[in-house]
């Protein structure tokens, strides 16, 4: 019975995988079409506020926001990692927006940061820019998100075999209160800001090239303000996407939490998810590596 | 001071450059392929048309400090200034038009002639592609695909094919569908060479919209 939830979930993980890859084109298409419309009407909002049109800036904040969303829908942008995270940790699913959000807006400023530093103080160019990003960036994201993969698979296995290999002594001071080493929940869970930082660092990194094009335009057309304010609402919108991520897997940890726990096999349940969450980050990230960088 | 960090973002751009982009659809353009023949039935040089997404169009013309004409057009000099950056096409550039008569996949010169203009706030591009040997179509199995393997672009043809030269072709383009692919597209996949064979680096070939070519 211990062992039957285990291969159950791995099977349940494996159909939600093959559903999602072949709903993929068309997911990816659908995220494509929405995704130019609303880059049209950055266009245009942008030029209505070169013309000093009034509700140029409402319009740029709107197209800006649900671009955010749709272009979230496409593969990348770290909603792997959240949605692995959310599935293989304990932590609650209010941490996991927080996370989305933080690592959402960090992309966004950080976005800022590189277009406009790199027109001011280096005077790079528009393409060095987008380069930067698409070529260095890009998979340097990608690499970091597979060893948070590598380090949530890893922790798992570690639960699985850390009853066995606990020193006799502690045994006894189970459940009283004693934190000596990380039981499996304090494991699963994030335990420092630190940790917390490398999660949003590893997402941040690649800043979303529509935000930079963007603020490309923004900086040469001078209108360097609405630029920014685009681009944080843009981040909003992506963190709207990522945060629904987030509380789908905390959900669906849940029920695989409740199922294990009829079946008996709640010890076994949390780190079997953990490895799995890990391998599937891990995998996304590699896959998403070799596109970026063959 | 200045020159060691000047050097250092030179070794980091250099390396930067040497790797080929490929990620999802930034750039939207839209357009097409005509086709110029000599006589009725040979096939000298592919004519393809890119009309980038406004966006894009901002964002090109805005990073190179180019303002539209009062008209809303381009000034000699600005046409000039894109066509020139344009002229050298990038390493992973692969043509964006694949043409295959028989199930074989025919050379074409790199682009040629290219002309640049902007056409209602969309930046516009021409240019030729010649067959490395001209080449007779009638009652050959012919189809051209628009597409950049890269999925930074993505490609959608919007306008008419047509065939200077000679009326006794007809082209039908299938547009890609989401999902689904018709028969007539999936045998002419299957008619690829091995080489063609779709992977994951070639993700741009999946979600291609095609020209199938017949010739009396």
């Amino acid at each position: 019975m211990r062992i039957a939830v285990p291969i159950a979930l791995i099977l349940a993980s494996l159909l939600l995988f093959a559903i999602g890859s072949a709903a993929f084109p068309g997911v990816m298409d659908w995220a494509a079409t929405q995704q130019r419309a609303f880059q049209n009407e950055m266009a245009a909002a942008v030029r209505a506020i070169k013309s000093g049109a009034p509700a140029g800036w409402a319009a740029l904040l709107l197209a800006a926001g649900a671009y955010g969303v749709v272009h979230a829908a496409g593969p990348g942008h770290g909603k792997y990692l959240i949605g692995g995270v959310g599935l293989g940790s304990s932590v609650p699913a209010s941490r996991m927006i927080a996370l989305a959000v933080a690592s959402s807006l960090a992309q966004a400023i950080w976005a800022v940061v590189l277009v406009y530093g790199g027109f001011w103080l280096l005077q790079l160019s528009a393409d060095n820019l987008t380069m930067l990003a698409e070529q260095w960036l890009a998979p340097a994201s990608y690499l970091a998100i597979a060893v948070v993969g590598i380090v949530v698979a890893l922790r798992g296995l570690r639960n699985v075999l850390g009853p066995k290999s606990k020193v006799p002594e502690h045994a006894g001071h189970d459940g009283c209160g004693h934190a000596h080493g990380p039981d499996p929940d304090q494991v699963a869970s994030l335990q420092t800001l630190r940790e917390a930082a490398a999660l949003v660092a590893s997402i941040a990194i690649r800043p979303c090239t529509g935000a930079i094009f963007l603020l490309v335009i923004a900086w040469q057309l001078d209108i360097k303000a609405a630029g920014f304010a685009a681009t944080v609402a843009m981040g909003l919108g992506t963190a709207i996407l990522t945060s629904a991520v987030a509380i789908s897997s905390v959900a669906l940890r849940g029920m695989a939490m409740f199922s294990g726990r009829r079946a008996g096999a709640i010890g076994v349940a949390a780190p079997v998810l953990q490895i799995i969450a890990g391998v599937m980050i891990f995998w996304f990230s590699l896959a998403l590596l070799s596109i970026s960088i063959l | 001071m200045k020159r060691r960090f000047g050097f250092i973002f030179g070794l980091f751009f250099g390396i930067a450059f040497a790797v080929p982009a490929k990620t999802h659809p930034h750039i939207f353009v839209d357009g097409g392929i005509d086709f110029i023949m000599s006589g009725q039935e040979t096939l000298d040089a592919l004519s393809v048309t890119w009309l980038f997404d406004e966006f894009e169009t901002l964002y090109d013309l805005a990073s190179r400090g180019i303002e539209p004409q009062p008209d809303g057009g381009l000034s000699d000099a600005d046409r000039e200034t894109i066509r020139a950056a344009y002229s050298d096409w990038p390493d992973d550039f692969d043509g964006s038009a694949h043409l295959s008569i028989d199930g074989e996949v025919i050379e074409m010169a790199w682009p040629d002639d290219l002309v640049v203009d902007l056409v209602d706030g969309r930046l516009q591009f021409t240019f030729l592609r010649r067959l490395e040997e001209p080449a007779i179509l009638t009652k050959k199995s012919v189809e051209v695909a628009f597409y950049e393997s890269t999925y930074f672009f993505a490609f959608k043809i919007t306008n008419d094919p047509a065939f200077a030269g000679t009326d006794a072709c007809a082209a039908v383009v299938v547009p890609y569908t989401p999902g689904e692919q018709t028969e007539e597209v999936k045998q002419s996949l299957a008619r690829l060479g091995r080489e063609e064979t779709p992977d994951i680096a070639n993700v741009g070939q999946l979600f291609a919209d095609r020209i199938i070519v017949n010739c009396a």
